[in-house]
């Protein structure tokens, strides 16, 4: 039975978990393995809909958990061809054990994140804590900022993931609510052009090829275990980058919409820049913008790329800038924030004598406000003024009751 | 349709060419081996298996060697069912877009697990391919007990089994409470089929893996899998463990047809039933129970099954 | 199989049993198999035994109980009959003889290091059954 193609206007007004469906509509999965949760629930509902209406000719496959949801995407992946799956927060929570069989079976996946919040307390809104506690799970890791980057980056995900040097499964994280929910102009590419870019499933090690039997998860002990997380480090090292820049490259010959494993605004002559991610970056270059305005030469750096982490770039596109803040989405535990650490290790060894501070924010969906950044930029003019840092090195902003900073 | 393969008797069988090798890393003796191969051996058709975290995960693709002919795959310990019912759903995807690399092949989706992937962390998901009727077969090798970790206590660990971590004392016989009944809980998911097998009446066996392989959905298989390292017995009486639990009908033989239908597939001869106490007597895990303390725990042992028995016997009849 | 570095692998820690095209593999028998060296078939176990079975033909009656039975694919069947043992997969668990339903049986436990020929030549004779 053929499946129907669908018209779409050049620009659509989609939020990001509806531009996220989409995409995995047009590149034609084969199977989806997923299980509903807030806010990512409206990508497999969307995915269902395409399903019942016959515009998607794959297998849909509604399963009884998160953990199964995955565990189907890697059974399926094996058996060789297009998978993708969603979830958020307390489904990805779920779902971890079988992200570190995914990525130590070098199977390619597409998971979109709809970051969300770790109870407890349970909360629904958006924050980057279930994106990092996978950071290390050797998934592949974009970060969308808008609706338009959540379809987009889906269609880079898939290239990314199956090519056969990388086979690495991706996830494509957006923020809940402020972009799977809110509903912008988004532009398309017609049904053809967008398969086009990820074009046909190219199998690789298949179960389904029976004249080839593979035998998949293997147990490796202290023999052996090192040599295989050796190499899935190395090929996310030094395979992985060069591979998303290709990709990032090609897609913007096709769309004219350029990305970057960092996206860096008014850095060229930044004395003072913030770095982040999600939703946070356009609020941020906003109010870059305006301190300008002011006379206070503000940048913005947007981690696009957070696995495998662009720490060359990062200590690059930060040498000549004199103080920094580095914003964190997550409540940490115990210890600086994860981009406070990741920056602090790109510049370390270097000339740099850069002035890092931390901050933490936006907890649960409580919003960061342009006020927020302008005392934040201004913060940061007056490290870079007394050439060192005035503050303490982690502050929370945005949080009810006397300030919390530490050390 | 693929055709079944003809197996009119054990010689025609033995003509099998087998897809699980040996050099494995399993006990000697161990029966789950045995089951694997009489499930393989049933079918001429592509298999594509999976195993869940386990005895015969670990000892048959323990790097860089692998005992599997086959495609297989392990993701973990709990989702074995989940894996293979994913493979599914690719295999049908694919012949849907007509992606299949052998289209004119018939692969059959088999995935394995202990009582332990089974009857206690799998459940939810075993629980789920049953219930979506995918079309695979899972298989339980009914050790009742964690055998691979050393032999702690399953919700298949029946009562009075001393386990690790139900150890027999001398304030306790062991574990407490009767074995999950698992059969009855997958049945009851209106299965296309179910079936309790054992590996020592291969022929019931077979025709039930065969019975299983034509049926279009999910099928369930437990089969009990005797375990000379945690039942304590020596390796070469497997088959007489075996023979032990299905004559005492500790394990009756039967299958359960779209849910309702129960059908005893072994009867033996009243006066070669064996009394439960034997089956009892030839395993290490039972031999407290033998004291004269917990004697009557034998005795219940006996009326338990015998209830066991009656009730499968009435519900056959009743044809409900 | 030597270890070797992490460079010199499948991903994924893939392994493969076959070398090429697997073919009709239900219907190949193994002496006909290409195997990969990462098949446990290309593996040996034969050090794991203390005892060994050793089969006398001349009172097999090719009943297969010993094949269906042996856990480790250790009897050697072709054309129904039973024509050895594959000493480098057996574990010496001694399962085959205790299903043989000969008298005497066709299978018998030995030392690791007892002579075939010897044992054979001095086979214990029929058993009475006792009444
Ligand atoms: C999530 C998880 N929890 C616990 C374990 C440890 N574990 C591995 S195998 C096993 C027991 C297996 O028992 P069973 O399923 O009965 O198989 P058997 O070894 O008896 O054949 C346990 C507890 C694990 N691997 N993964
Ligand atoms: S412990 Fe039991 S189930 Fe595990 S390999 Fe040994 S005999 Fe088999
Ligand atoms: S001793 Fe055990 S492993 Fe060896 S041939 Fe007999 S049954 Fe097979
Ligand atoms: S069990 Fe005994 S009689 Fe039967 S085939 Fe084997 S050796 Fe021959
Ligand atoms: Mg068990």
């Amino acid at each position: 039975m053929a499946f129907d193609k669908m018209e779409l206007r050049d620009i659509e007004v989609w939020d990001g978990n509806f531009a996220a469906a989409q995409a995995l509509r047009q590149c034609q999965v084969d199977v989806v393995s997923a299980y509903p949760i807030t806010p990512s629930t409206p990508i497999v509902e969307g995915y269902a809909k395409f399903k019942s209406d016959n515009y998607v000719e794959g297998e849909y496959v509604m399963v009884e958990s998160e953990h199964a949801a995955m565990s189907g995407c890697i059974g399926a992946a094996a058996a060789g061809g297009r998978v993708a799956t969603a979830t958020s927060s307390q489904g990805l929570a779920l779902m971890a054990e079988t992200l570190y069989q995914a990525s130590g079976m070098r199977l390619p996946i597409v998971l979109n994140i709809v970051n969300r919040a770790l109870a407890a307390p349970l909360n629904v809104n958006g924050d980057h804590s279930d994106m990092y506690m996978v950071r290390d799970s050797g998934w592949i890791q974009f970060d969308a900022f808008c609706p338009q980057e959540a379809y987009d980056l889906n269609f880079i995900a898939f290239k990314v993931s199956e090519d056969h040097a990388v086979r690495t499964p991706a996830i494509v994280n957006q923020d809940g609510f402020m972009t799977s929910h809110t509903a912008q102009g988004v532009h398309t590419m017609d049904d053809d052009t967008a398969f086009s870019f990820v074009g046909e499933f190219k199998p690789m090690n298949d179960m389904l090829d029976f004249e080839h039997p593979v035998t998949h998860g293997v147990q490796t002990e202290e023999d052996w275990h090192f040599e295989h997380k050796a190499r899935q480090h190395n090929d996310m090292m030094t395979i992985v980058p060069g591979k998303i820049d290709a990709a990032f490259e090609e897609f913007a010959k096709l769309t004219g919409r350029k990305y970057n494993q960092i996206e860096q605004y008014d850095m060229d002559d930044a004395d003072v820049a913030v770095v982040c991610m999600g939703t946070s970056v356009e609020t941020a270059r906003e109010v870059a913008r305006e301190m300008r305005e002011k006379g206070i030469k503000a940048g913005v750096i947007g981690i696009r790329v957070f696995r495998p982490f662009p720490f060359m770039a990062i200590a690059e596109a930060l040498k000549d800038v004199k103080a920094v803040a580095a914003l964190d989405r997550s409540a940490p535990g115990g210890t600086p924030g994860a981009l406070f650490n990741e920056i602090a290790g790109s510049l370390f060894n270097s000339d740099s004598k850069m002035l890092l501070s931390g901050y933490i924010y936006g907890l649960g969906g409580r919003d960061l406000t342009k006020k927020h950044l302008v005392d934040l930029y201004t913060e940061l003019q007056a490290n870079a003024d007394a050439g060192k840092v005035l503050t303490q090195q982690q502050q929370f902003i945005g949080v009810r009751g006397p300030k919390l900073a530490y050390l | 349709m693929s055709e079944m393969k003809k197996i009119k008797n054990l010689k025609e069988f033995s003509t099998s060419a087998d897809r699980f090798e040996g050099a494995n890393l399993l006990c000697p003796g161990c029966a789950h081996s045995i089951i694997v191969r009489e499930v393989l051996n049933a079918t001429n058709d592509d298999l594509v298996l999976a195993a869940s975290t386990g005895c015969l995960e670990v000892c048959t693709a323990v790097y860089p060697y692998t005992s599997w002919d086959a495609s297989w795959i392990h993701i973990g310990f709990e989702n074995g069912s989940t894996a293979v019912a994913g493979a599914e759903a690719m295999y049908k995807a694919l012949k849907t877009k007509g992606r299949l690399k052998q289209p004119d092949r018939n692969p059959k989706f088999v995935a394995f697990g202990g009582d332990g992937a089974s009857y206690d962390i799998g459940f939810q998901w075993i629980s789920g391919c049953m219930e979506r009727n995918h079309d695979m077969m899972y298989v339980v090798l009914d050790n009742e007990v964690y055998a691979n970790t050393g032999g702690q206590r399953s919700s298949s660990t029946p009562i009075g089994s001393s386990a690790t971590t139900t150890p027999a004392g001398s304030i306790s016989y062991g574990e407490t409470r009767n074995k999950k009944d698992m059969m009855g809980i997958m049945a009851a998911h209106n299965i296309p089929y179910a079936a309790q097998v054992a590996p020592n009446k291969w022929k019931d066996m077979v025709k039930k893996i065969q019975k299983g392989f034509a049926t279009e959905g999910a099928v369930f298989i437990n089969a009990v899998s005797p375990c000379t390292t945690e039942w304590k017995f020596d390796p070469k009486d497997t088959m007489h463990l075996t023979d032990l639990a299905t004559d005492s009908l500790v394990f009756p033989l039967y299958e359960v047809i779209d849910g309702h239908e129960l059908n005893i597939t072994y009867r033996p001869k009243e006066k070669d039933i064996v009394p439960v106490e034997e089956y009892l007597a030839a395993q290490g895990r039972f031999r407290h129970l033998f004291k004269d303390q917990y004697k009557y725990l034998i005795k219940e042992w006996q009326e338990r099954v015998d209830a066991n028995w009656a009730y499968l016997n009435r519900r056959e009849e009743a044809r409900v | 199989m030597a270890n070797t570095g992490w460079d010199e692998f499948e991903i994924g820690a893939m392994l493969r049993t076959f070398e090429g095209e697997a073919g009709n593999i239900a219907g190949t028998l193994q002496e006909d198999r290409k195997y990969t060296e990462n098949s446990s078939f290309s593996a040996s176990v034969a050090d794991w035994r203390i005892e060994k079975p050793i089969f006398a033909k001349d009172y097999c009656i090719d009943c297969q109980f010993c094949w269906i039975y042996c856990p480790d694919i250790s009897i050697i069947s072709r054309d129904k009959k039973m024509i050895g043992i594959d000493m480098d997969h057996c574990k010496g668990c001694g399962i085959c003889v205790e299903v043989c339903p000969t008298n005497p049986k066709s299978l018998l436990m030995f030392p690791e290091l007892a002579d075939e020929e010897t044992e054979i030549a001095q086979w214990p004779a029929k058993e009475k059954k006792e009444k």
